[in-house]
């Protein structure tokens, strides 16, 4: 699964957004999820926005694919289902190393 | 080349030719300078912040000419999300770096002669708006740092330009060529000049007939024969040469200011976006210093950082508990986000001028401006009433370094036992450095005289407000009409 990483511009963010990201990346260590901050080839685009203005520029980007995280306490959700996405898309249940940005 | 990382752009200033000087001596290594290097690192994290993906959204545009990833630094807004985001990168960048990171001025030059190039055209049938396009690519696409240059040394006040007893007070044509023009003067106050490859001269003031040799726009590179720099002085200046960290309060940045003299220097045609069209200087002056009164946004950031100082002061003093204390930082947070309120309000009551460049709010870019000549004092105020009489009555950091006497500091300086001395020594150095310090230039009397002195404001409000309304208003509900 590619996932895509687009933050907001962090003019005044109400929490870490690096840090979120790599506490994300950590969560699904080991699934087949990759991330990218290509967002154009991406299965899902996490938008992480700063607050809750979440401004980040999204336009080009399909709908249905973007995942917004305003709050940190948003992330478990997240990983959940990008865990169960992983999981529809590799059912023999195999785990290759995560990669990418 | 469309974007330059930060070591490109450090490169980059590094082939160019200044003539700089600085205590009354030709710097020869401008780059690595003590006093000057940290205004350029400054400059170089505007590069910096454009290639780290968790501030691309607000460093970088796209080119209306082009279609290629910018720096927003060289873009022309196209909506009012981009002058947002030009309020937002300000607050950003002054939080970063706690200081003046001088690139916003050319890029307020540039939109301004966006519109004013393009009016030109359409009134006189000239041919500067494709001109100015064909530069604003070049800068684009190079990534240029820009030095939009307005303010002339003005001579005697009471004057206009072509009655100065001494004519070169303001910038203007000694003569005319073929290929180009030949222009005498100077340009006082030029934050950062010598961190920029390119001077973009404007007039400084609204002329009529009779100063149409003053009435004049052009670009130079900012290494042209006949350009000299002399770098103006900055409070606690020559602590950078030290070594010692300790007491600069900022370690990593500045700003710089520096009176630009243009020694009979040649502009070739192509680089010049307005001549003798005395009647556009008004509109080129406003635009400018409505753009440029927004990018006060950056005085948001750096009141961030002072806030920040503040409460770090009152935790290492011991003291954050203390109601009045908890109050002061509220008060100052109140004023810091009042400003950030004016530079986001101007930006989205933004509208689109017939070049297509938009343009903000006049009346609120000059209410927002108007409030940085007063909020950030009393900011200061407050963070030197909570840091405590220390700050200015510390001894230097070599008092700290040395045997004999850097136990006694650590003795008695020692306040939070949980604070090692030198910290809560840091902390106060950099409230010291904001407030009446190096950045206290850009933080302080910066907020008050630049882009405009706090009545070039109040004359435009009266201009731009609508008194009529507000009576008819008033008028109306308490049945006089």
């Amino acid at each position: 699964l590619r996932i895509g990483i687009k933050y907001c511009g962090g003019c005044n963010p109400e929490y870490d957004r690096v840090a979120l990201v790599r506490h994300i990346k950590e969560k699904l260590k080991g699934s087949a999820a990759s991330f990218s901050y290509d967002t154009r080839e991406a299965d899902l685009v996490v938008a992480v926005q700063g607050c809750g203005t979440a401004c980040a520029d999204l336009s080009g980007l399909d709908p249905q694919k973007i995942r917004i995280l305003t709050d940190p306490e948003q992330a478990q959700k997240l990983v959940q289902e990008i865990s169960r996405l992983v999981d529809e898309d590799n059912p023999e249940g195999e785990r290759p190393e995560a990669q990418g940005a | 080349m469309t974007m330059m990382t930060a070591q490109q752009y450090e490169e980059s200033l590094r082939h160019l030719n200044l003539e700089v000087y600085m205590f009354g001596k030709r710097v020869e290594n401008v780059v690595d300078d003590p006093v000057i290097r940290p205004s350029m690192k400054a400059v170089a994290k505007t590069y910096e912040l454009a290639h780290r993906p968790e501030y691309e959204d607000i460093m970088t545009a796209t080119s209306h000419i082009t279609g290629r990833r910018i720096n927003r630094f060289t873009h022309i807004h196209q909506s009012t999300e981009d002058l947002v985001k030009k309020s937002k990168m300000g607050r950003l960048l002054g939080r970063e770096t706690g200081c003046c990171f001088q690139r916003c001025v050319g890029m307020d030059a540039l939109n301004a002669l966006s519109i004013v190039t393009f009016n030109m055209d359409k009134k006189y049938g000239t041919e500067y708006y494709p001109r100015f396009l064909e530069y604003l690519q070049y800068v684009q696409e190079n990534d240029l740092t820009c030095d939009g240059a307005m303010t002339d040394p003005k001579g005697d006040r009471g004057l206009p330009p072509h009655k100065q007893p001494d004519p070169d007070q303001y910038v203007h044509v000694v003569e005319e060529r073929a290929d180009g023009i030949v222009v005498r003067g100077a340009k006082a106050h030029q934050t950062g000049a010598v961190n920029s490859h390119e001077i973009i001269v404007m007039p400084t003031l609204s002329m009529r007939e009779e100063d149409m040799d003053y009435a004049i726009s052009f670009a130079l590179p900012s290494d042209a024969e006949g350009i000299l720099y002399i770098m103006g002085r900055q409070s606690c200046d020559t602590r950078k040469m030290e070594g010692d960290t300790i007491d600069t309060g900022n370690l990593l940045f500045g700003g710089h200011e520096a009176l630009v003299i243009l020694d009979d220097v040649f502009v070739p045609w192509d680089r010049v976006f307005m001549y003798k069209e005395y009647d556009f200087t008004g509109e080129l002056v406003e635009r400018f210093a409505a753009y440029h009164r927004q990018s006060y946004a950056c005085k948001v950031g750096v009141g961030d950082v002072l806030i920040g100082a503040a409460q770090t002061a009152a935790e290492y003093n011991g003291i954050e508990r203390a109601s009045h204390i908890k109050d002061k930082i509220v008060e100052m947070n109140h004023l810091n986000e009042t400003l950030y309120c004016g530079c986001i309000a101007c930006a989205a009551e933004g509208k689109r001028e017939p070049s297509g460049t938009y343009n903000v709010n006049t009346l609120l870019a000059n209410v927002h401006k108007h409030n940085v000549t007063r909020f950030p004092y009393e900011i200061s105020r407050l963070a030197q009433d909570i840091a405590g009489g220390l700050m200015v009555t510390m001894p230097s950091a070599q008092d700290l370094r040395s045997p004999e006497t850097g136990k006694w500091m650590k003795k008695y300086f020692k306040a939070n036992p949980d604070v090692p001395t030198e910290h809560r020594m840091r902390i106060l150095r950099l409230i010291e450095n904001i407030t009446l310090g190096t950045a206290a230039v850009g933080y302080l009397t910066e907020s008050m005289h630049g882009a405009g002195s706090p009545q070039a404001q109040r004359i435009m409000i009266s201009r731009r407000v609508n008194l009529q309304e507000k009576q008819r208003a008033a008028k109306k509900l308490c049945g006089i009409e």
